[in-house]
């Protein structure tokens, strides 16, 4: 059970890499406008 | 809509700062028409709207008020803490805009000049930072969970220590990002709390946090002392987790709320293709239009401003502001009204009327006006919060010290979950959520809400009076009877007569063209030609038939020993008939009446099956207002009524311990309408800032009485679901907590739940746009 004394920080900084990443998608704007991307093909330009 | 330049060319971070660079640039009175109108007063008052940031609940709303009334100038403050907006009346010569908004900042909130136009931008960051935050305790809640899972289920000795503490360690280190940025909000507000001697929802919470990380940490870092050798994180992240998913909705649903105010607030585009003077176009802001400019607007942009087609046609989606659902046609030389969309082609406008004169403008300051507005029952709710928050804190602080003795730890954590269940936001919310939602979806349907106070004396109402003339009937004229000489056919004569009409726009002409498109088709094929109008008399044309003259008797030179042979149409006057003669010869006798709205009569029988007196009080002429009331299904009838007489007959309904809702076209009714329990005002004519009505039914659909106080009764009952159902879980939660019997993060979720349950028992209201119809 030795592992877990490695695997348990691994897990803190992995949860670190995916707040990570959610940040990146709030502030692209990842979650607004999610309809916008299917209408998109509808208008012209 | 301020200068582009000032805010928004401003880096975000240093907000205080430009804050104030753009406040005093706000101090230039040429820029207060963007969020004030004068009250033209003696004292140069002026009534502004503003977007408050960072309120939370009515403890909030009270603060924010106290502060701006605190400016010496500043005369009336409401702020509303569910629409997050406020309405202030300010005194030009004593104060400016720079001052009070300061003084809202340094109270602890931010406030902006609503229309705005980075209020938007505004809104955006926030909703991401809030987003944000909810995911990092989201995430970070569920991975201590899984941390804190062994310890729950591993028997006693199954564990190393240093197991444990490793786990314990890894649980505080994902708590951190919790505690400091996702419960930031809380901490930030209830410091300010802390500063301005003043207390807020907040505040428990805040504390509550603060002590059950405290407890833990000394329990990870020193298990052998006092405060025992438990840890809460998991109860911290989760009830953390549950406000904050808590406050995204409500604030999700506040702004879909506020959403339908918005929808018209910010309708108007932010530039537009302004025509220069070699004819090509130019984008200029919205603000910079003046009078006479010719701007071309495209399908599916909303036009500028009111103004009159020159080019091109079109149709426009009006609903939002007449409550017309139809597209409707605008060709050449038609008026379009600011606001609404352009939907089929690229037209241009030439621009007669511009900011606070439009009927956009009216329409907007009207709905913001309710918004900053507080109900009766939400000013009770506000005022029982404050003291209700103090006992809440003495109730936490005896309950810690009854447990003491027992476990300190446990205490602690009893009392924190006596600060985290309670929520006077579910009192507080209950009445301004449901009704701000009606009004919003009334809106929508094209009815505005003046005074939320009105939709609580809707439901009490018994006796509906309604006005004549343009309430029951339309503002148009209509044919009736038709009676012709033997050698020709009525609809041959309506034919050449509405031939005649076409020349014409006197409403007795409209009404024999409208007459005519709906009769058979015209048999006898008479050419009209050289058609003329007399003005005043009526008019004169050419046909086979010989020199036709379409009019009055007197005009028509009708004999008196004719008219005495001419079977005269019942119960009309000699004003309300004309003639078609030919080489005067009487061909025809055309009675003109009023036209009664299609919907009156449904409208009417509605009312009537909902149990309501239904009454009509006209100063018309009794013979024609017995005739609609007839035509409509109301027994009650009083004709011929001054405006003094019509206030006597109210009294006097009054005095029986009637409760009257007035129904009128707002513009010749006004003191009746004022004396009414409550008034509702037809507003297709209205000049809206004039009418003093509570209701305005935008299209004059008679079917939206029924629906609204359908609506009204609705909203009330939703009210008091919300009350009893904050004043039970109160009553049930906060014992418990003291008795030490709730988790902390069973309180937290409780706490979550109760307020959105409450706001969206609210939203349940939301869909209600469409009339109800009875067959």
């Amino acid at each position: 059970m030795d592992i877990l004394f490695l695997l348990i920080p691994l897990s803190v900084v992995l949860v670190f890499a995916v707040l990570g990443g959610l940040w990146w998608a709030i502030y692209t704007g990842q979650f607004e406008e999610v309809e916008a991307e299917g209408e998109r093909i509808l208008h012209e330009d | 809509m301020l200068t582009p330049a000032l805010p928004q060319a401003q880096p975000t971070s240093t907000s205080l700062e430009s804050d104030q660079r753009a406040w005093i640039a706000l101090d230039d009175p040429a820029e207060w028409s963007g969020f004030s109108q004068a009250l033209d007063n003696e004292q140069q008052d002026w009534e502004s709207r503003l977007a408050i940031e960072g309120m939370h609940c009515a403890a909030c709303a009270f603060n924010v008020e106290r502060a701006l009334k605190a400016v010496q100038g500043v005369s009336s403050v409401e702020v509303n803490a569910t629409s997050g907006r406020a309405r202030i009346v300010w005194s030009a010569a004593l104060t400016k805009p720079s001052d009070w908004l300061s003084a809202v900042s340094k109270a602890g909130y931010r406030a902006l000049p609503a229309a705005d136009a980075f209020a938007q931008d505004t809104r955006r960051k926030n909703q991401r930072l809030m987003l944000w935050r909810w995911l990092v305790a989201g995430f970070c809640m569920m991975q201590v969970m899984m941390y804190a899972y062994p310890a729950y289920v591993a028997n006693a000795g199954e564990m190393t220590p240093d197991m444990l503490n490793l786990l314990r360690w890894a649980s505080w280190v994902l708590t951190l990002p919790v505690l400091l940025f996702s419960s930031g909000p809380f901490f930030s507000n209830a410091l300010n709390d802390l500063k301005m001697r003043q207390i807020s929802m907040d505040m428990p919470v805040a504390l509550g946090i603060l002590i059950t990380f405290i407890v833990s940490t000394a329990a990870t870092f020193e298990p052998n002392g006092w405060w025992g050798e438990e840890v809460y994180f998991d109860s911290l992240t989760m009830f953390v987790f549950f406000l904050l998913t808590g406050r995204w909705i409500e604030l999700r649903m506040r702004d879909r709320t506020a959403g339908a105010l918005d929808a018209l607030m910010l309708r108007l585009p932010a530039s537009v293709e302004r025509q220069k003077a070699d004819g090509s176009f130019e984008r200029v802001a919205v603000r910079q239009l003046a009078l006479g400019d010719v701007v071309r607007v495209l399908p599916g942009e909303t036009f500028p401003a009111d103004g009159t087609i020159t080019l091109g046609s079109t149709s426009a989606d009006e609903a939002l502001l007449t409550g017309e659902s139809r597209a409707v046609p605008k060709g050449l030389g038609t008026e379009v009204i600011a606001g609404s969309y352009n939907l089929s082609a690229a037209v241009q406008v030439r621009i007669d009327k511009i900011g606070q004169t439009t009927r956009y403008a009216q329409i907007v300051a009207l709905m913001e006006r309710v918004s900053a507005e507080k109900p009766r029952l939400a000013i009770l709710a506000d005022r029982i919060a404050r003291p209700f928050l103090i006992t809440v804190l003495f109730a936490a602080a005896a309950s810690a010290a009854f447990w003491w003795q027992e476990d300190h730890g446990r205490a602690l954590m009893a009392a924190v979950a006596v600060l985290i269940v309670t929520c006077p936001c579910a009192l507080s919310l209950a009445t301004p959520a449901a009704m701000l939602t009606v009004s919003g979806a009334l809106a929508k349907s094209g009815v505005l809400v003046r005074k939320m106070q009105a939709l609580e004396a809707l439901t009490t109402i018994d006796t509906v009076v309604f006005d004549k003339t343009g309430t029951l009937t339309h503002d148009r004229m209509e044919i009736g009877k038709i009676s012709t000489a033997p050698h020709i056919s009525q609809s041959a004569a309506l034919a050449v007569a509405s031939k005649m009409a076409q020349h014409s726009l006197h409403p007795v002409s409209r009404a024999l063209v409208q007459a005519s498109q709906t009769q058979l088709a015209d048999e006898a094929q008479i050419a009209v030609s050289n058609v003329q109008e007399i003005s005043g008399f009526g008019l004169v044309a050419d046909a086979s038939l010989g020199k036709l003259k379409l009019g009055s008797a007197k005009f028509c030179e009708i004999t008196d020993e004719v008219l005495q042979s001419l079977q005269k149409p019942v119960e009309s006057e000699q004003s309300s008939v004309v003639y078609l003669v030919a080489n005067q010869v009487w061909l025809a006798t055309f009675e003109v009446i009023e036209a009664v709205k299609e919907d009156a009569a449904n409208a009417v029988s509605a009312l009537q099956s909902l149990g309501l007196g239904v009454e009509v009080l006209s100063g018309d002429k009794l013979q024609s207002v017995a005739r609609i009331a007839n035509l409509v299904g109301i027994s009650q009838v009083n004709g011929g009524c001054t405006p003094q007489e019509k206030l006597q007959r109210l009294q006097f309904l009054q005095q029986q311990g009637r409760q009257v809702a007035m129904v009128g076209d707002g513009l010749n009714d006004g003191p009746v309408l004022a004396a009414a329990h409550v008034s509702i005002a037809m507003g297709q004519a209205v000049p809206l800032a004039q009418s003093q009505s509570d209701f305005v039914i935008m299209s004059g659909e008679l079917n939206m009485v029924p629906h609204l106080i359908h609506q009204a009764k609705r909203t009330m009952r939703i009210v008091k679901q919300n009350l009893i159902w904050a004043a039970v879980y109160n009553a049930t939660c906060v014992p418990l907590a003291v008795a030490g019997m709730l988790p902390a993060w069973l309180a937290g979720l409780g706490m979550a739940l109760s307020s959105l349950l409450v706001v969206l028992n609210a939203a349940r209201l939301a869909n209600a746009t469409k009339p109800i119809t009875h067959p």
